[in-house]
């Protein structure tokens, strides 16, 4: 596929409407088979290389009717709209679905996939999240292996082990790629409005990787720092898994002045951030991928003592400058609220302004919000300058 | 009210009373423990009692702390505490009350006499000096991927200076055309994968105690609560005959003694009185409900802060609820695969078996069995707010029931331990809609 837009215009098409790439994809690629991947663990180098197109499912922008009563209106955005999207028949570009991740509220959007479409397999290959324990390693190790069989069952074709390691630097070439963007703009060296570095991660989530890995390499040829800062105020954004941001809700933090340098969304530089070792065998790897992600930046999905989110946020703070903080919260993401109040803790101890903000699928009070983005700009404004660290 | 009904009251069985004593009793066990020298474990989720019981400690389920403060309308400081810490409301209630309660340990909350916290501090002086510490913390939660982020943070609470063992029960989603409701090679592996866990459990709780793990102690356990279960059960069977004589409400009020009291000959004890006073109500025509009219499911973790109120709710409408996937697909409900003598993997598959821990397709088997069994009219679903485990495919649930077995149902919204969420109104209406279809479809059959 050609792009005959600019790469950042390309990318932003793609992540604007995944299901059009989808299609476009399978129409160019007769006989090939897409995989639906929920998030936020499963390697999706192994559906690579057995010739899928992995496409981590994305919510869509359509008013939920059908997910939000087949699911408690108390479960996440984003497992309603998925399980709006299935009920719907708007997942039916899909040739099978994988899941690593045990969330109560993803299983239960997985299981109304697999009531709305029975046809299509949905393999929950659980990658057990209790990090610290010493038997956990070699069960994750023993479930990447039934994976691996159940992606070569469902692509009627062996993995072959070259093609793997090929899948694997390739990926890694890609989220490389993605890091030094995200370096760039948390070193002041490149200045995009959030939105378009979501349109980066979402879009690599979506497409071929090979076309994505060359329309990065064609942004970064031309060079990325033209623009301007958007804001005088640098915050950092902090947490919102498995879905992405509105992007109103992005543009409207920078409408009130301020620039974001940094963050550790999913759809931001925790998808990117860790690489799969290339010199070890590809399963062992993608084994220790899994638990080298938590290290590198630790999410509240997985328990482990020794790796702290509170503390990944405040070297984050200081590596990047930013004034502040905004935690984005997907409304009824357990843990998240389980892990807040110690990202607060340390916020308070540090006397980092901070602001939380809860998300919805739709009907986001944005002018509230715009009020209260605005107060925090202020606050942080009147602050004498800080003395990071 | 629908004008068929008459307002029915409840004949509360006997063995209740002396059931609620045998709770205090052993909350108050916990309470003292510090001054008796005992170690306390903190834990959740499955029912690793017995290995505790066997190991010599006392041991303090976060989840039933939470409710039983909910069933005694106690709840409300511990929640404050927590929302003062940063628990948001839309938090699991279990936890955060238990959260709530694990601040007010470590002094969280407001500085004594100050006027200004939202807690009062006496209120926070009693309930921290109730609970006691924890020595080390066990977390073995089934389905609930919940549960055991809720036990990292309560080691953080602590300042990470507790120990702690976490126990991964896998989810059995059933990948493969041979899963099933206790068969199939994923049963097989996550089976084994389980009592590996429990083996090591038990080596650290070795390190923890000083002590031998005693295994005759965990056999005899095993074999007390076997043989409870087999009583338990043999009561609920006889709720099959119409009108019941028991209800799901009075297998609420044994919840606590299947769950995590100790294995004992007390424990068989209070199970056989139970299972005969049932009979004896079957012999001597004694019906729980004065004059039952309709027979219920229900599908839903229980509402701790309502028990009573909704016990007499549903009686009120000649309802008599009698059967529950909480109360009757958990808690050693199937006790043949115990092996007192070697208990361990019966134990491990028991951890599997929990009603949370299945997808869709088990859950429906399960339930449409139960409401075939039991001969339900109606289904009613707790829609509990803040347990997304327990709600999950409910929706679904009731849908199948209607399409198989033509059954009507209702939704209702409330929570386990947080009584802001139940509204009376939308239960009554909902019921009254329900029992209406239910006349209706009686009066198509003939059946009126």
């Amino acid at each position: 596929m050609t792009p005959t837009v600019s790469p950042l215009a390309r990318m932003a098409e793609v992540a604007a409407d995944p299901d059009a790439y989808v299609l476009a994809w399978k129409q160019s690629h007769p006989g090939r088979k897409v995989a639906g991947v929920l998030p936020m663990n499963f390697p999706e180098e192994l559906l690579h290389a057995a010739g899928f197109l992995p496409v981590v499912i994305q919510e869509n922008s359509e008013p939920d009717s059908e997910g939000r009563v087949i699911l408690a209106e108390f479960y996440c955005g984003y497992t309603r709209n998925l399980a709006d999207q299935a009920i719907k028949g708007k997942l039916a570009h899909y040739d099978a679905y994988f899941v690593a991740d045990h969330c109560v509220q993803l299983l239960g959007a997985a299981d109304v996939m697999r009531y709305a479409q029975p046809e299509i397999p949905i393999y929950f290959g659980q990658f057990i999240a209790s990090m610290s324990e010493s038997s956990t390693n070699g069960k994750v190790r023993g479930e990447m292996g039934r994976i691996v069989r159940e992606v070569e069952r469902s692509a009627g074709a062996p993995i072959d082990q070259d093609r793997l390691r090929n899948s694997i630097r390739l990926y890694n070439e890609d989220r490389s790629l993605l890091r030094k963007v995200f370096d760039a703009r948390r070193d002041g060296r490149l200045h995009l409005p959030a939105k378009q570095i979501q349109d980066l991660v979402k879009s690599s989530m979506i497409m071929e990787k090979a076309e994505h890995v060359a329309l990065l390499k064609e942004l970064l040829a031309h060079g990325l720092g033209t623009q301007a800062a958007t804001g005088t105020v640098k915050l950092h954004l902090s947490g919102h898994f498995c879905h992405a941001p509105k992007q109103e809700l992005l543009d409207l933090i920078e409408e009130c002045g301020a620039e974001v340098v940094d963050d550790d969304l999913y759809h931001g530089r925790r998808y990117v951030t860790t690489d799969v070792r290339e010199d070890l065998d590809p399963i062992d790897a993608l084994t220790e991928w899994y638990f080298d992600r938590n290290v590198n930046v630790p999410c509240p999905t997985r328990v482990q003592h020794d790796a702290d989110w509170d503390t990944y946020l405040s070297n984050a703070v200081n590596a990047s400058g930013a004034d502040g903080v905004i935690v984005l919260m997907a409304k009824f993401c357990e843990p998240h609220m389980l892990l807040y109040p110690e990202l607060r803790k340390m916020m308070d101890e540090r006397e980092i302004p901070y602001l939380l903000i809860e998300t919805e699928h739709e009907g986001l009070p944005m002018e509230s919000i715009r009020t209260r983005v605005e107060a925090l700009v202020e606050r942080i404004s009147r602050r004498p300058a800080r003395v990071a660290g | 009210m629908t004008s068929t009904t008459t307002g029915s009251t409840v004949t509360r069985m006997a063995a209740n009373r002396s059931g609620g004593k045998m709770i205090a009793d052993y909350w108050d066990n916990i309470f003292t423990a510090p001054e008796r020298g005992k170690k306390v474990v903190w834990y959740n989720g499955s029912a690793l009692n017995p290995i505790f019981q066997a190991a010599g400690l006392e041991w303090c389920h976060g989840e039933a702390f939470s409710a039983r403060l909910a069933a005694l309308h106690l709840e409300g400081p511990a929640q404050l505490a927590g929302a003062e810490y940063g628990y948001i409301n839309e938090l699991c209630s279990y936890s955060r009350t238990h959260l709530g309660c694990a601040v007010l340990s470590q002094g969280g909350g407001p500085a004594p006499g100050s006027e200004t916290g939202a807690v009062d501090a006496l209120d926070q002086a009693e309930l921290a000096g109730r609970l006691p510490h924890p020595d080390f913390f066990v977390n073995a939660y089934s389905g609930c991927s919940t549960g055991q982020q809720w036990d990292e943070m309560s080691y953080r609470v602590f300042g990470k200076n507790v120990p702690i063992f976490n126990v991964s029960i896998p989810f059995l989603w059933g990948n493969h055309a041979d899963s099933g409701y206790m068969q199939g090679q994923e049963w097989e592996e996550a089976t084994d994968y389980v009592v590996a866990q429990l083996g090591e459990l038990i080596a650290f709780i070795e390190g923890q105690t000083g002590r031998p793990f005693d295994w005759d102690a965990l056999s005899e356990s095993m074999s007390y609560i076997k043989r409870a279960s087999e009583l338990r059960l043999e009561g609920m069977e006889l709720c099959t005959n119409k009108p019941t004589p028991a209800t799901y409400w009075d297998w609420i009020a044994s919840i606590a003694h299947i769950n995590f009291l100790p294995g004992n000959q007390d424990l068989v004890n209070y199970f056989g009185s139970v299972r005969d006073e049932i009979a004896a109500r079957v012999a001597n025509g004694v019906p729980a409900l004065e004059n039952e009219r309709y027979r219920l499911y229900f599908d839903g973790i229980m509402n701790w802060n309502k028990l009573g109120w909704l016990a007499k709710r549903f009686a009120e409408y000649d309802a008599a609820v009698i059967a529950g996937r909480y109360t009757h697909s958990s808690f050693w409900q199937e006790p043949q695969i115990i092996d007192a003598e070697n208990p361990l993997r019966g134990m491990a598959q028991h951890y599997l078996i929990c009603p949370i821990n299945h997808s869709l397709k088990t859950l429906n088997y399960l339930t449409l069995r139960d409401c075939e069994r039991f001969d339900i009219d109606g289904m009613v679903f707790h829609s509990t707010r803040t347990c997304r485990a327990f709600t999950n495919p409910q929706t679904l649930l009731a849908r199948s029931a209607r399409e198989h077995l033509g059954l009507p149902a209702m939704f209702f919204e409330g929570d386990v331990a947080d009584a802001s969420f139940y509204k009376d109104e939308v239960l009554e209406s909902r019921l009254v809609a329900m029992l209406e279809n239910i006349d209706v479809r009686r009066a198509k059959a003939g059946r009126w």
